[in-house]
């Protein structure tokens, strides 16, 4: 079969809804952009750890320190199933999974924004674990139809795990809201200081080239404003059942539209954070991503050139 | 050297694209080829799949029954969704109800049923 008709009879299973597995054929557009996708996401899930890690030991009761390093677990554990479903889309490229963790740290992979940013309080990991991890979900739930296969029946793992995550932020949340009039304040500093990044987490207002290719080939189905819209739609009326102030007063949702109106983050500084590595934590935690790698590298060749039985252990 | 015996293949199916391939059962056939034929027809004589593994079972490394392997020293409902049930509570005194996570991959894929989990604006 010439390349030409291999591409429009994989165009036809697109549109038919059918999935694509590893070991189809696919257009090499195709597979960028699944590896583009899912290797970010990968990295976003292990990245995504860190502010939550920092709290593991300063969690403020025994219960919250295990649930919190329960997620830990699980993000990471969430990275490396991703990390499987890229490293067989890269292997016909030639690439393997030692250069898609390093990759991290030499700057050569991108990670969501948020994951730059610093978990200053108790009550910004409480945030995480509520709206970052709540903007994740959305992100993740419309990904579930993705037109790769491997990487749906990834998602549907993933998200089945998120649940816990779901109901794990919003019960630090409303203990701080029902809390001190400090415990109180601090929540809604936390807010303040992650709405921003939060509303940029979703990603710019017009559909970029590559974004239009995703959605071409269905690796994605709804568009960056279409989820933005409804974290909002899902998020704004929680947020402010709490009695909190979301901090922008243009915020409204428009009726006649039937959009939510509000002010757009600072585009440019954040797309800086997330490109260049420049958010407030970003060389730290890149740098802590190193350090381990590297430093365990021995343990890898050691476990790899010995034959080190672990059945005692069993 | 000559085969005079057949090996023993684990036989897994994957039901659809979006689940698994699941362990359902083994038997035995002289070559791999012969096991993929000899699974469909000893596991999918009714059942709908879309692809199957057959693994020899010489291949497969187990863990054992028992032991502390698979040990729970403790209780694990703070990882578990049934360990945060008084959020319910928690959303009622804010005037809120507790969000669960099918209701939003149904809210995202637009397949909502009805109004009966909204309650919002």
């Amino acid at each position: 079969m010439t390349e030409e008709k291999q591409y429009a009879s994989f165009m036809e299973r697109i549109r038919a809804g059918e999935k694509i597995e590893a070991t189809d054929w696919m257009p090499i557009e195709y597979r960028k952009l699944l590896i583009k996708l899912i290797h970010m996401h990968a990295v976003s899930e292990i990245m995504g750890a860190y502010p939550e890690k920092e709290w593991v030991p300063r969690a403020p009761s025994l219960r919250r320190k295990l649930a919190i390093m329960a997620k830990v677990q699980d993000e990471m554990g969430h990275g490396q199933l991703l990390l499987r479903v890229v490293e067989d889309l890269s292997a016909p490229l030639g690439r393997t999974r030692e250069e898609l963790v390093s990759d991290i740290y030499h700057g050569k992979v991108k990670f969501h924004n948020v994951f730059h940013m610093e978990a200053r309080t108790w009550a910004d990991a409480g945030v995480i674990g509520w709206l970052v991890d709540g903007a994740a979900i959305i992100n993740q739930a419309s990904l579930l139809e993705t037109s790769y296969g491997p990487y749906a029946r990834v998602l549907k793992r993933i998200c089945a795990e998120e649940s816990f995550h779901m109901q794990h932020g919003e019960n630090i949340i409303l203990a701080l809201a029902m809390g001190t009039d400090a415990q109180r304040q601090s929540l809604q500093t936390a807010l303040d200081y992650w709405w921003e990044s939060l509303l940029f987490f979703f990603g710019p207002q017009e559909v970029t080239p590559a974004a239009k290719q995703m959605m071409h080939y269905q690796i994605r189905l709804k568009t960056n404003e279409e989820l933005r819209q409804k974290f909002l739609d899902k998020y704004v009326p929680r947020i402010q059942s709490l009695g909190l102030t979301i901090p922008d007063l243009s915020l409204r949702y428009d009726d006649s539209q039937k959009k939510w109106r509000y002010q757009a983050p600072d585009w440019h500084k954040f797309s800086q954070i997330v490109t260049q590595n420049k958010g407030p934590k970003s060389e730290e935690r890149m740098l802590l991503r190193k350090k381990a790698h590297e430093d365990q590298q021995w343990v890898r060749e050691a476990m790899r050139n010995h034959n080190i039985s672990i059945s005692s252990a069993l | 050297m000559q085969n005079n015996q057949n090996d023993v293949y684990e036989v897994f199916v994957q039901k659809s694209h979006a689940e698994q391939h699941q362990h359902v059962g083994s038997l035995i056939a002289p070559s791999p080829d012969m096991a993929v034929q000899m699974a469909r027809e000893n596991f999918l004589r009714r059942d709908h799949a879309v692809n199957l593994w057959v693994v020899p079972q010489s291949q497969v490394t187990s863990s054992t029954y028992g032991g502390r392997f698979f040990a729970r020293e403790m209780d694990r409902g703070y990882r578990e969704v049934k360990g945060y049930t008084e959020n319910g509570r928690l959303w009622r005194m804010f005037r809120e109800k507790v969000m669960t996570l099918e209701e939003i991959v149904a809210f995202v894929e637009e397949k909502e049923r009805g109004e009966t989990e909204g309650g919002e604006r």
